[in-house]
């Protein structure tokens, strides 16, 4: 099978290095797009969807090898080799910018950069480090998408409600981002938020970019902090934005903080 | 007018049929109606300034987070969210959210309007149950279904190996002068131990194709191949229950190609002659007409028999579909024939059907078959029946059953060999190396090696590396050819043995008693 197809490969903008996009839980490559417009000129962008998100091949979901963050990482390899030209800045949200920190492990020449936006290495409590969660809250999570993913699983039809105010998004609404087969969903959910990739942190030897919220229940920021002191060459710049998604809701603040430190890096 | 008061904008927020609560975009609660209120249990003062989503148990905050909250900044609106909020007293209650994002001036809210679902979420929680009970029981059935086919797998093979000595047997007294009554006794356990062979013939077939394991080996064929093929084998049954058979072949039917495996597509057209002559009274009619049709064929056989009631014509197609219904119970059968049928015809790209128009009234079973474009047609081997000498030679026999090692033994005895017997793989290794056999008869399931092994040490040996090697096993799916062909041995046979091919085999590696 193409790799374009399996995971819904688009290539923006041009430019002599290569950004990378990886989309978090929950969602597909769409949610890059308050930032993308800032990048293209400069860069060329790659935008994917992760197996089984978005608009990717589901067929292709397969359970054992996505039952880990490193399935992902190999698939990121994979886009890497194939569809990146000059040095490659990878731009990870969430579960992507650890899926995007493996896949530098494995293979560190090929990554300049890596751009992490909201990420935590462990979601669970434990002991003095404090993910922010319980495993009993990610049973809670599951049953959420239990609930929501029956009405929002992509063989039915769609029900989310129209923006009137923006007909520019019809499109979207009947073919909405946040559909997935609900089987996916719930074993993406339980791989995600039950990794544990502490013990890699330090492992890392790409220059990374810690972009953490000024409020964020998912990546909280003594979260951000645990993981700048962990990976070397590594800078926290805190962008002022409640809730888990700044590239969505402050894009300006998280492209400034982007820019700046590829500008340090003469990328 | 009437007396009444219309209630005013304020007191219609207030007591609203749902909860209506205003927030900023992060989620702040500005305003929040009284509905919503005793819901949840809070008051108003406490409410305003906190977000909504701290109302969420900590996996709705994550799904908040992760759907909700990407949702409203891109589309401006979410629908139908279900999730749970926590009552004051610590209770969950379960709510449906619909969240639009307005502009009012200068300034953006979140417009939420809630529900409480507690009998839908109670009706959900029941059907999500229902189905990961029907999930389970589906999972145990086909694990029963599995093991049911791999059993008929086995029992067939089970059942072929008595049968083995027994044919063999009646091949050699064939060969001996018995008094009359011995002749006829004889002639009848022939044709039983034939019909058996066919039932568990068709028993390992369904059972291989129920597990998926039946491949076909296609060919480009003429009809009329299809049609001498099946009437070879179901004219002597036609004929001995005293039928008349009259064959309709329309002109231009010669011409009718089809992309078929032969063997597999006659035995489908004989099943259904075969029935025909067997539930019509004796001296009735059976016909079978072909009618050409654009890029197919449909193969008719009609009877005059015991018909179909209107209701079983379907499901005589079933496996084991005959077993209950009313046609002539003394003619038997398990109703596997039919079900092999419509596999088979199905896996050709056609399908069968059958008529009748009720009980005694006959019936008429149609087979649809795709046909292709004329083209160079396959050859087909002809095997020529009868006696087929082969010079004197020295045969091994390796098998572990005494009595089929024996019957085999007395078999090629008469045909004039020298034989010897090994009853395992070690004791054919050592007789081979010492004896120097021209042909070794090996039983691939020894009991201490694998006839396989046995086969690649003999190949191995410069000494018995020459020996014709054939492979006796009660397995004869491709597979278990490919590993016979793989280990060194010349031939594959299936048990129970049917002397003509092992002798036809002979003749043609060791040429006859002159050559």
């Amino acid at each position: 099978m193409k790799l374009q197809q399996r995971n819904n490969i688009t290539v923006h903008g041009d430019g002599p290095a290569t950004m990378l996009f990886a989309h978090g839980f929950g969602c597909d490559q769409t949610m890059w797009r308050n930032l993308t417009p800032s990048f293209g000129a400069r860069y060329r962008l790659i935008l994917f969807d992760l197996v089984g998100s978005g608009k990717s091949d589901l067929s292709a979901y397969d359970y054992r090898k996505y039952s880990t963050l490193h399935g992902y990482a190999d698939d990121v390899l994979e886009i890497a080799d194939q569809f990146a030209v000059g040095p490659l800045i990878f731009v990870g949200h969430s579960v992507s910018a650890i899926i995007g920190m493996l896949a530098a492990i494995k293979e560190p020449h090929r990554f300049a950069a890596n751009l992490m936006v909201g990420p935590s290495p462990s979601y669970i409590n434990d002991g003095d480090y404090i993910g922010g969660f319980s495993r009993g809250d990610i049973e809670g999570l599951l049953q959420a998408l239990e609930s929501n993913y029956l009405g929002w699983s992509s063989n039915m039809a769609p029900a989310i409600m129209g923006a009137p105010h923006k007909p520019e998004l019809g499109v979207e609404l009947t073919n909405s981002f946040c559909r997935t087969n609900p089987d996916i969903a719930k074993h993406f959910a339980r791989v995600t938020f039950t990794a544990d990739h502490r013990k890699d942190l330090p492992l890392v030897t790409t220059p990374s970019l810690i972009v953490q919220c000024s409020e964020d229940s998912i990546a909280p920021r003594p979260v951000g902090e645990f993981m700048h002191k962990a990976i070397r060459h590594s800078s926290l710049r805190v962008v002022e934005n409640v809730g888990h998604c700044p590239h969505l809701s402050s894009p300006g603040s998280t492209f400034d903080a982007m820019r700046g430190f590829l500008t340090e890096l003469d990328l | 007018m009437g007396g009444g008061v219309t209630p005013d904008g304020e007191s219609l927020f207030e007591n609203a049929a749902c909860g209506l609560v205003l927030t900023n975009p992060d989620g702040t609660i500005v305003r929040v109606n009284a509905t919503f209120c005793s819901w949840t249990g809070f008051t108003a003062v406490e409410l305003v300034g906190r977000r909504v989503q701290e109302l969420l148990t900590m996996g709705g905050r994550i799904f908040h987070q992760t759907h909700w909250a990407p949702l409203m900044e891109m589309q401006g609106s979410v629908a139908e969210v279900k999730l749970d909020v926590v009552h004051r007293s610590g209770a969950i209650v379960p709510i449906l959210f619909n969240a639009v994002r307005r502009r009012h001036g200068a300034q953006v809210f979140d417009e939420l309007a809630v529900m409480v679902v507690n009998d839908r979420h109670k009706y959900e929680a029941e059907l999500l149950a229902t189905r990961s009970q029907l999930e389970a029981a589906n999972e145990r059935l086909h694990g029963a279904d599995r093991r049911k086919t791999e059993f008929l797998a086995t029992l067939a093979h089970e059942l072929r190996n008595p049968l083995a000595p027994i044919r063999t047997g009646l091949e050699i007294m064939k060969q001996v002068e018995l008094p009359t009554e011995g002749g006829r006794a004889r002639a009848m356990m022939e044709r039983q131990v034939a019909h058996m062979v066919r039932l568990i013939d068709d028993l390992m077939d369904v059972a291989r194709i129920e597990s998926g394991k039946i491949e076909l080996t296609l060919a480009r064929i003429e009809l009329r191949q299809l049609i001498d093929s099946a009437l070879e084998a179901s004219r002597p049954v036609i004929e001995a229950a005293g039928h008349t058979f009259r064959l309709i072949l329309p002109e231009g039917s010669g011409a009718l190609f089809l992309e078929a495996d032969l063997t597999r597509l006659s035995q489908v057209l004989s099943n259904v002659l075969n029935n025909a002559a067997k539930y019509t009274p004796r001296g009735g009619r059976v016909e079978l007409e072909v009618e050409p049709l654009r890029d197919a064929v449909a193969i008719r056989v009609r009877d005059t028999g015991a018909g179909i009631e209107p209701q079983r014509q379907a499901s005589i197609f079933e496996m084991f579909g005959q077993v209950a219904g009313t046609l002539n119970k003394a003619q038997g059968g398990l109703g596997i024939g039919l079900a092999l049928a419509r596999t088979l015809t199905k896996m050709h790209g056609g399908r069968i059907e059958a008529q009748s128009p009720g009980l005694g009234a006959g019936s008429t079973f149609t087979i649809h078959l795709p046909t292709v474009a004329a083209a160079r047609r396959d050859a087909s081997p002809s095997w020529q029946e009868g006696e087929r000498p082969v010079r004197p030679l020295n045969v091994l026999i390796v098998e572990d059953n005494q009595d089929n090692a024996e019957t085999m033994c007395m078999l090629m005895e008469l045909g004039g060999h020298a034989v010897r017997i090994a009853h395992s793989g070690r004791a054919g290794l050592e007789r081979a190396a010492s004896w120097r056999p021209d042909l070794i008869l090996l039983d691939i399931g020894l009991p201490d090696l694998e006839g396989y092994e046995v086969a690649r040490s003999l190949r191995a040996d410069p000494h018995t590396a020459g020996c014709t090697l054939v492979a006796l096993t009660g397995w004869g799916a491709a597979e278990d050819k490919r590993l016979s062909e793989e280990a060194g041995f010349d031939a594959h046979f299936t048990k129970p043995l049917a002397p003509a091919e092992l002798f036809a085999f002979m003749h043609d590696t060791f040429g006859g008693p002159t050559g």
